[in-house]
């Protein structure tokens, strides 16, 4: 297990991601929907935190915003301690943001099916104009401290679910975002597996400084956050969590 | 950086080079399409290449030869011969007709499966690149006998030695040629130009025991107290002194419209130049049944790029969902096109060395001629690869409206 | 970019490929305007060279017989059918002679009554010579009696006047009897016409033959001339052969040749040339010649049959030649292509004779033992590539 390096890309900042009054409305006029209606959160890096809510709250609105694939209608979002979004976005390049400063989750894996595991993961430092070999070596980095290493050549369709979410990880991982965003990341897992792929994140966030937002309504991982954020008709309440069944 | 579109192809690389076979199927049939109307161009081109001649002097106010009946009396080429600039003038008859190899009783069968639908020219034997005469043979000999020899086409499936039956008569297959076609494309059989007259002319033997009986019972011809001339009425039927053309070399140096425009006003017939005669065959005889072909072409070509840009298409909408988890996790744009259109050019590729490779191979099994010029295959590898641009383009402008935002959950 | 580590998927993929590139790039260079004109070669031999005319003739008679009447009649009767072989003087057939018969026995008549006209004057010479022998006989007595005086003169004169009278009858008997035998001529000689002309509706053989038509029928008529049976004589036969006057310049009486005929075409005859006519075809640009059987063949050729004559002219020594195919005419010169570094060279040639079997008698321009093309798959020009075969593709062996 290699030690977290620091570069450019991981330049870890002592916020982690903070976010206030995000608002988001879809539409115009007298069918305008409020999604978001003023969020405040705070995540500090190697923090891993739950957000919770029913359909329909504003979950995916939040995460998408998150994401920087949909732009908020207000509020300030702080990454690190840069200001991407202060009533508008402060970065020109999202997709470069996306790649250097995010890192994505998903419920499926949603690997890349012609690349190989190591390619999955290099690819990002890779699509950064990071050079081949650099690129693999820190894939195999992360595949190693993830124990996939062992699959590195495989193929997505190979492996089983859990290895495949744990390539996912790395894939987030790799860039060394300040943040990650995990969208339902243990649906389809049994609960074994689910605590485990929480024990991973739980890890790699500290190992890594790295703020970790986890969507989820599933209540095999819910205990384990030690903060997490409701959210309900667009506006979060945190509240604390109990933060067990790591161990 | 790696090669998304080669990584892509090497995964599926099953179904990407059946697909590209398919494609490849289907420009082979375009390519044999574009070698067909290619072929019937070039038939016309060697029917006039191998008559050896520079001028064809036809009957007066005809398009004869090929493209209409034309005759001559057969000593006309006599005065054409002491025109200044001609240094040769050789009859010729043109008769196209069934040719079936002769047979005994125990392969008639075969003999009438061997049938062939072929051009018998009648040329004047003996001379060595005479107008008319073949120009070069893969087999055998010229025409050294003034009768009964024949020097046919090989597409005609003859052998050499063979004897085969022209009306009455039983000819020997002395020597073989290739690529010696109508404008129709039916492979020729040169036979001499005396044996040619009399089958051109010559009815089948009933027809002849009935004119005869007619020509009996007719009191003109049958007069009392006057039998020879019955006799000669007979004779004078199955008599024949006409030709075709009569094809006129000229000497190096002479002008042909100078010679032409000599012939057409002092020996009263209509008189073609090679120009000309080109002219006729490409605009009259086979213009319709090319357009035919070419608007054929034309369709297939407009199919073959509709099939391309489906196919591109439907392979990148497959990939719809890597392609948002591609632009969400921050692929450029610019990387995300040139993976569709690197991949959209290699099936053109794959697909234009496998049709360029089917045609070829299937080229000489087609009854009629098939040509494929290189031109028309660079001409053919830029339109796919056109094609393939313009159809990655559909795909790509579909790829780049996939919000990355797909990616996540809602 | 490092080379990504060829995996399974890579190899298989080139295995599919790589094969399909081969066969593309084999397909360009052998068919196509890249290819090689496939050729074959043949060398210039040393050969004598035997030219040959080829010509087409029909069976005939020499001496055709067409036997008729020479008279306007009806046939009464034909005694041969064709194909019966007839002597001289043999009674082919006769002509309905009418009342030729009858007026014969008229003249039977006529002749048996001018005979007995003849006998009637010969008797009545007899009668006048008896009557002057008696009177001769009386005149002489009386003179006798007249010198004894036992006679008057006056008696004596009576009886010499009686004399003259009977020596008048003899003359005119005797003129009797010419004149009865002149008619016995006259009508003997009608009557010899007569049969003459009965004999003339006879139809007769004049030479021994072959009847090889029967034109008319009993209760026909037919005009003067016309013929009724045909006759020919089968040691006539020969073959009336056209030769193309193209080459035919050494065509003599005397040659040998062989005759097929075209219902035995595997079956060669032997002859020879019997002669050149004179005049020649001037529509069809034929010479004609009469060529005879060394040995008449049985059964006998039909008339009018096909015949195919092959004339062997006199060979001539050995020289270089070529196959004519190997021929080809470039900008008015006549001329061989030959392998110059395995490039196509024209060579231009001045030729000779040639024979039926496809060899050029090459007078310079050559030697012997050069290679060169003989066949080829296309048409050639200097520098185009060819690569030389034994055979060339298509052509069974």
């Amino acid at each position: 297990m290699a030690e977290p390096t620091t570069g450019p890309l991981g330049a870890h900042p002592a916020q982690g991601i903070r976010i206030e009054g995000l608002r988001k409305r879809y539409g115009r006029g007298d069918t305008a929907v409020d999604a978001l209606r003023g969020v405040d959160m705070a995540v500090a890096p190697g923090e891993v935190v739950g957000l919770v809510g029913p359909s329909g709250s504003g979950k995916s609105t939040l995460l998408k915003c998150l994401g920087a694939v949909i732009e908020p209608s207000g509020g300030r979002m702080t990454l690190g301690e840069a200001s991407i979004y202060d009533e508008g976005w402060r970065i020109p390049d999202l997709r470069a943001l996306r790649r250097d400063k995010i890192g994505f989750v998903f419920q499926a894996p949603y690997l890349i099916p012609f690349l190989d595991v190591t390619d999955n993961v290099a690819l990002l430092p890779m699509l950064a104009g990071r050079p081949n070999g650099e690129s693999r070596e820190r894939a195999r980095e992360l595949l190693a401290a993830l124990d996939v290493e062992h699959r590195a050549r495989a193929m997505p369709s190979q492996l089983s679910g859990g290895e495949q979410q744990r390539v996912a990880i790395a894939r987030a991982l790799v860039n060394r975002p300040p943040v990650i965003l995990a969208d339902e990341p243990t649906a389809p897992l049994d609960s074994e597996r689910a605590l485990a792929v929480m024990r991973i994140l739980n890890r790699m966030a500290r190992q890594y400084q790295t703020a970790v937002i986890v969507v989820t309504h599933d209540e095999k991982i819910i205990p384990t956050f030690e903060r997490i954020y409701h959210i309900r008709d667009g506006r979060t309440h945190e509240e604390a969590g109990e933060g067990r069944g790591l161990e | 950086m790696i090669s998304l579109a080669g990584r892509d192809i090497l995964h599926g690389w099953g179904k990407f080079v059946f697909t590209g076979i398919g494609l490849g199927l289907l420009i082979g049939v375009t390519l044999s399409m574009a070698g067909i109307y290619r072929g019937m161009v070039d038939d016309a081109e060697v029917l006039l290449d191998n008559s050896g001649a520079d001028l064809w002097a036809v009957q007066k106010d005809t398009l004869g030869p090929y493209a209409e009946p034309s005759n001559l009396a057969d000593d006309l080429y006599r005065s054409l011969q002491t025109l200044p600039g001609v240094a040769r003038a050789a009859n010729v008859t043109y008769l196209t007709m069934q040719v079936r190899p002769l047979a005994d009783a125990a392969s008639v069968g075969d003999a009438a499966a061997r049938e062939r639908r072929a051009m018998v020219v009648g040329v004047v034997p003996g001379g060595f690149g005479e107008p008319g005469q073949p120009e070069s043979l893969v087999a055998g000999r010229h025409l050294t006998r003034g009768h009964y020899e024949a020097v046919a086409d090989i597409s005609t499936g003859f052998r050499l030695g063979e004897q085969l039956r022209i009306r009455r008569h039983a000819y020997r297959v002395v020597g073989l040629t290739r690529r010696t076609v109508s404008s129709g494309g039916d492979p020729m059989i040169f036979i001499p130009l005396k044996d040619a007259q009399e089958a051109q002319f010559l009815k089948d033997n009933d027809a002849i025991v009935a004119q005869r009986r007619r020509s009996a019972a007719n009191p003109a011809f049958n007069r009392p107290g006057q039998p020879q001339v019955l006799d000669a009425v007979l004779a004078s039927q199955t008599q024949s002194n006409s030709v075709n053309a009569i094809l006129v070399r000229l000497t190096p140096n002479a002008d042909p419209n100078r010679v032409a425009a000599d012939i057409r006003r002092w020996k009263h017939l209509s008189v073609y130049t090679r120009a000309e005669m080109n002219e006729i065959l490409q605009a009259k005889l086979i213009a319709t049944s090319a357009r035919q072909i070419f608007m054929f072409l034309v369709i297939l070509s407009v199919v073959s790029a509709a099939i391309v840009a489906f196919i591109i298409y439907t392979l990148t909408l497959g990939k719809i969902r890597e392609i948002a988890v591609l632009k969400l996790i921050g692929t450029r744009n610019r990387t995300i096109a040139g993976m569709i259109l690197q991949q959209a050019i290699g099936l053109g590729l794959i697909g234009f060395v496998v049709g360029k490779t089917v045609a070829t191979l299937w080229a000489p099994v087609f009854p009629k001629y098939v040509l494929l010029l290189p031109g028309d295959a660079a001409r053919g590898f830029l339109i796919v690869v056109i094609i393939c641009v313009l159809a990655s383009l559909v795909a790509i402008r579909a790829a780049l409206r996939v919000d990355p935002a797909e990616a996540i959950g809602g | 970019m490092k080379l990504p580590k060829p995996s399974r998927r890579a190899l298989s993929l080139l295995a599919v490929l790589i094969p399909l590139l081969g066969a593309f790039a084999w397909l360009a260079l052998t068919s196509g305007p890249l290819a090689p004109v496939l050729v074959t070669l043949a060398e210039v031999e040393q050969r004598p060279i035997a030219p040959a005319l080829f010509g087409v003739g029909t069976v005939e008679a020499r001496y055709t017989y067409r036997i008729g009447p020479t008279i306007a009649g009806r046939v009464s009767q034909v005694a041969v059918q064709v194909g019966d072989r007839v002597n001289a003087g043999q009674r082919l057939g006769e002509m309905d002679p009418v009342d030729l018969d009858e007026r014969v026995a008229a003249q039977d008549a006529a002749l048996r009554r001018a005979e007995s006209g003849v006998v009637a004057a010969r008797a009545q010479v007899r009668d006048a010579q008896a009557r002057r022998d008696f009177a001769s006989a009386q005149v002489k007595r009386y003179e006798q009696l007249l010198v004894a005086r036992t006679a008057s003169e006056d008696t004596a004169e009576a009886k010499r006047q009686e004399a003259q009278v009977a020596e008048a009858g003899v003359a005119l008997g005797l003129a009797n009897l010419e004149s009865a035998e002149q008619d016995l001529g006259r009508v003997r000689a009608e009557r010899a016409a007569l049969v003459r002309q009965r004999d003339n509706l006879r139809l007769i053989a004049p030479v021994a033959g072959l009847v090889v038509s029967r034109d008319a029928e009993p209760g026909s008529t037919v005009v003067a001339g016309q013929s009724v049976v045909e006759v020919v004589d089968p040691a006539s036969l020969w073959v009336d052969v056209r030769f193309d006057q193209l080459g035919a310049g050494a065509l003599r009486a005397g040659l040998a040749v062989r005759i097929a005929l075209r219902s035995q075409p595997l079956g060669m005859l032997e002859g020879r040339v019997e002669r050149v006519e004179p005049r020649a075809d001037a529509i069809t640009e034929e010479l004609l010649a009469k060529v005879v059987f060394a040995d008449l063949p049985d059964p006998l050729p039909r008339l009018g049959e096909l015949a195919e004559v092959t004339v062997a002219l006199a060979p001539r020594p050995a020289a270089p030649a070529v196959p004519n195919a190997a021929l080809h005419r470039r900008a008015d010169a006549l001329g061989v292509w030959v392998l110059d570094d395995g490039e196509p060279r024209f060579v231009p040639l001045t030729i000779g004779a040639r024979d039926l079997d496809g060899w050029v008698e090459i007078r310079s321009g050559l030697v012997p033992g050069t290679a060169v093309i003989w066949h080829s798959q296309a048409p050639l020009s200097p520098g185009r590539r060819v690569k030389v075969v034994e055979q060339l593709p298509g052509v069974a062996p």
